[in-house]
């Protein structure tokens, strides 16, 4: 027989190393000669999306396009310690060096601006795209090229180097009390699945994400990692074992050892919840681990709601369902 | 307010293109003029004492060298916390997958054929497989004397006395799987020598500065005269935050002279990295009669396998985050990392936080039940909101839209709950 139940899980989570642990992301902004602003951060891109991310926080601070904005991460000779992709991190720690680098290259170029197009103050001078124009009279302008000859003649190089320090202190040791992480990423996810009472087989028909996320730097990235999230928590709940025995996986490949395929994947609606995180840039906190959090408790209290069995060992198997359910019948 | 440039906006992005069309170079698309290639030997028991011989397999036509923990220029040595990977083992090997040797011939197939002519001989010692056992006194010992790696203790309010003011208590235990990350690409990578002496590593890793000090330290060289260039990265999830093949691979090319590869079969992946740590989870829930959350205790054990990686932060944060997104007055938490001869555990997608809402999630749920309250209202009654408390006792000062979230979710997938949008903020 087919049941089908809905289940929810509610979670928090920390970002950041925690509890003290030295979270510094150094990062670098510089206009060169083509007039785009390079910027040098060790941060990885894991897939996660870090280098449209980080390339969009660059663009939004400098106060330039996309486009004019060139991320270099890929060479530690190059580049500074941004500390690990991991921790949920990158977005807002590293996200929040990029940006004072930005910020702060942004006023030194106004400057230069404000020399060769001769106004009283830089509050006189807007950014349109890679121009700087005299605000009011627009005629008045210096390209981002021109203005690094200009800087050049000048004696000045365009290059800011800047820390951001996340906050974090380390908790007591006999009370565990304290503030461990800065900030929190909160999220819920709920799901209706269908349980065959005879095989066992666990079908998730729908799931509704809802994911805070502070401010979304790129919605559909967001998704994205929403998405994966999901899968990989349903895999976890249903399908990943890696038949450990003596010490050895014997599961070692994925003939063996399952996860979902795009048919095991149910109709997702994912829902972005913005509540800005004022030290975070531009209100955005990480959600690279939050995303998935949900999905794996949300099952097994579906699963519970559909045929009354509570999962107390991972995964719920086919296996481990159809005896949990011989289990419960026997005792009624 | 002004309108932003970029930020909100749906970017394509910048590495879609080129990793759509095949044109992102990821490690294993790598080939170099004169290059080699590196094969691991790795333990196949959980526990034992080991002696290598590798006169048969230098012999092998094609095989130009087998490196072994004597060839190791540097410390022997890697770990995240602390050092207690060996590069290659030496006297012991702790888990099953450890690396032993590393074969180097004019051909992946010569390094894999001529790995097999490598005696390794195993003194079998008596391993220990359950975390459980493990922090018993009398178990073997996989580094020192004690299997226990640390122990975090929260402590908030006064338990004995709350859980008899409660209307239901709920006690369960849980277990968690140990999983893989299961990221597409498998380790790879090249290493080679620059002009001015520099040993270069191309490889995909999460935390290139990072490997950069662990290569530096294993092959005795300065920071300054290693360099880590990411390529793309097929994944990660924090399996690529240990040494895998960096070490390795950078010893044979500054020993060799020339660039060095090595490609991961898929299974050799599921040896070499990390995974997830299973967490044993004892948690005992007491609510009062109109629902609200008032104790709460759990002891919680987590399985690090045969070395630390980043146990200490992860079962801390099982510990931080096993409350759940909750007011709870009342706490008493223990959670412990522990070694045993298992595959290694360290950091994956959670980071132990990931664990624990298999127990919270569902002892909320059994407590609504019991006490027969809607499993969304409950949650709504206790969860945290601008103002309220962690376990840790920190103030949560703002953006905590948890309640949000809750709601939009649960109205969604079609639950029925009733909510007062005025409710007070818990202390």
């Amino acid at each position: 027989m087919k049941k089908r139940g809905k289940g929810i899980g509610s979670i928090f989570y920390g970002t950041g190393y925690g509890n003290g642990f030295p979270d510094v992301s150094n990062a670098c902004a510089e206009l060169k000669a083509d007039g785009k602003i390079y910027v040098y951060a060790g941060a990885t891109e894991v897939g996660q999306g870090a280098k449209t991310a980080l390339s969009q926080i660059a663009a939004e601070a400098a106060g330039v396009k996309l486009d004019k904005v060139v991320l270099v991460h890929e060479d530690t000779s190059k580049t500074p310690d941004s500390g690990t992709a991991a921790a949920s991190r990158q977005t807002y720690n590293t996200g929040n060096g990029i940006r004072i680098a930005c910020e702060q290259l942004k006023q030194e170029i106004l400057s230069i601006a404000k020399e060769a197009l001769g106004t009283n103050t830089t509050m006189g001078i807007k950014i349109n795209n890679d121009m700087l124009e005299v605000k009011g009279l627009p005629d008045k302008k210096i390209s981002l090229q021109e203005l690094y000859i200009e800087a050049e003649k000048m004696g000045k190089t365009l290059r800011v180097d800047k820390a951001f320090v996340a906050h974090t202190m380390k908790m007591d040791d006999e009370t565990g009390q304290g503030a461990p992480y800065w900030p929190y990423t909160f999220a819920t996810y709920c799901v209706e699945v269908e349980v065959d009472t005879d095989t066992g087989k666990v079908d998730v028909l729908k799931a509704v994400c809802a994911q805070d996320v502070g401010r979304a730097v790129n919605p559909m990235l967001v998704e994205g990692q929403m998405e994966g999230g999901f899968a990989m928590g349903m895999s976890w709940a249903l399908y990943e074992d890696l038949g450990l025995s003596n010490g050895k996986i014997k599961n070692d490949n994925f003939s063996k050892y399952i996860i979902p395929t795009s048919l095991d994947m149910p109709e997702i609606k994912n829902i972005i919840v913005e509540d800005p995180e004022s030290t975070a840039p531009f209100g955005a906190k990480g959600i690279g681990e939050p995303v998935m959090i949900p999905a794996m408790p949300a099952i097994l209290n579906a699963i519970y709601d559909a045929v009354g069995i509570r999962i107390t060992k991972l995964p719920a198997s086919q296996q481990e369902i159809v005896r949990l359910i011989q289990e419960k019948e026997n005792q009624q | 307010m002004k309108p932003s440039i970029t930020i909100g906006k749906s970017e394509l992005r910048i590495d879609a293109k080129d990793k759509v069309t095949g044109k992102a170079v990821y490690p294993s698309d790598i080939y170099l003029d004169n290059m080699v290639y590196g094969y691991t030997i790795r333990s196949t028991m959980p526990h034992a004492e080991i002696k290598v011989d590798k006169i048969e397999a230098l012999a092998y036509p094609g095989v130009i060298a087998v490196f072994t923990a004597e060839d190791v220029t540097g410390e022997n040595h890697h770990g995240v916390l602390f050092k207690d990977h060996e590069v290659f083992c030496s006297k012991k090997v702790r888990r099953v997958g450890e690396p032993i040797a590393f074969v180097v011939a004019d051909t992946m197939d010569t390094a894999r054929k001529a790995a097999k002519l490598v005696k390794v001989a195993y003194n079998e010692l008596p391993a220990v497989l359950d975390p459980r056992e493990a922090m018993k006194e009398n178990s073997p010992k996989v580094h020192g004397d004690s299997n226990i790696i640390y122990h975090y203790k929260l402590r908030t309010g006064d338990i004995e006395e709350a859980f008899q003011k409660c209307e239901v208590v709920v006690e369960n235990t849980y277990e968690s799987s140990m999983v893989d990350h299961a990221f597409l690409q498998p380790e790879a990578g090249v290493a080679y020598i620059e002009e001015d002496g520099t040993v270069t590593i191309v490889t995909a890793t999460q935390y290139p500065h990072y490997d950069r000090e662990e290569v530096a330290e294993a092959l005795g060289l300065p920071h300054n005269k290693i360099k880590i260039l990411t390529s793309a990265v097929g994944g990660a999830f924090g399996g690529r935050e240990d040494i895998t093949v960096q070490i390795h691979l950078a010893l044979a090319a500054l020993k060799l002279g020339r660039p060095v590869k090595t490609t991961y079969t898929r299974e050799e992946s599921f040896q070499a990295h990390s995974k997830r740590h299973p967490l044993y989870m004892k948690y005992k829930t007491g609510a009062l009669k109109d629902g609200t959350l008032y104790a709460m205790e759990a002891e919680i054990i987590g399985d690090s396998g045969a070395h630390a990686s980043w146990a200490i932060n992860v079962l801390r944060k099982a510990g931080v985050h096993a409350a759940g997104p909750y007011c709870i007055p009342n706490i008493k938490i223990d959670s412990y990392a522990v070694y045993t001869n298992n595959p290694f555990t360290g950091a994956m997608r959670g980071f132990g936080a990931a664990q624990v809402p298999m127990a919270h999630e569902q002892q909320i749920d059994e407590i609504a039940r019991r006490l027969n309250i809607n499993p969304i209202e409950i949650r709504l009654k206790n969860c945290f909101k601008v103002g309220s408390l962690t376990a840790t006792g920190q103030t949560l000062e703002e953006s905590v839209p948890l309640t949000d979230t809750i709601i939009k979710a649960a109205k969604e997938i079609g639950y029925e709950f009733s909510y007062d949008s005025n409710e007070e903020v818990q202390p």
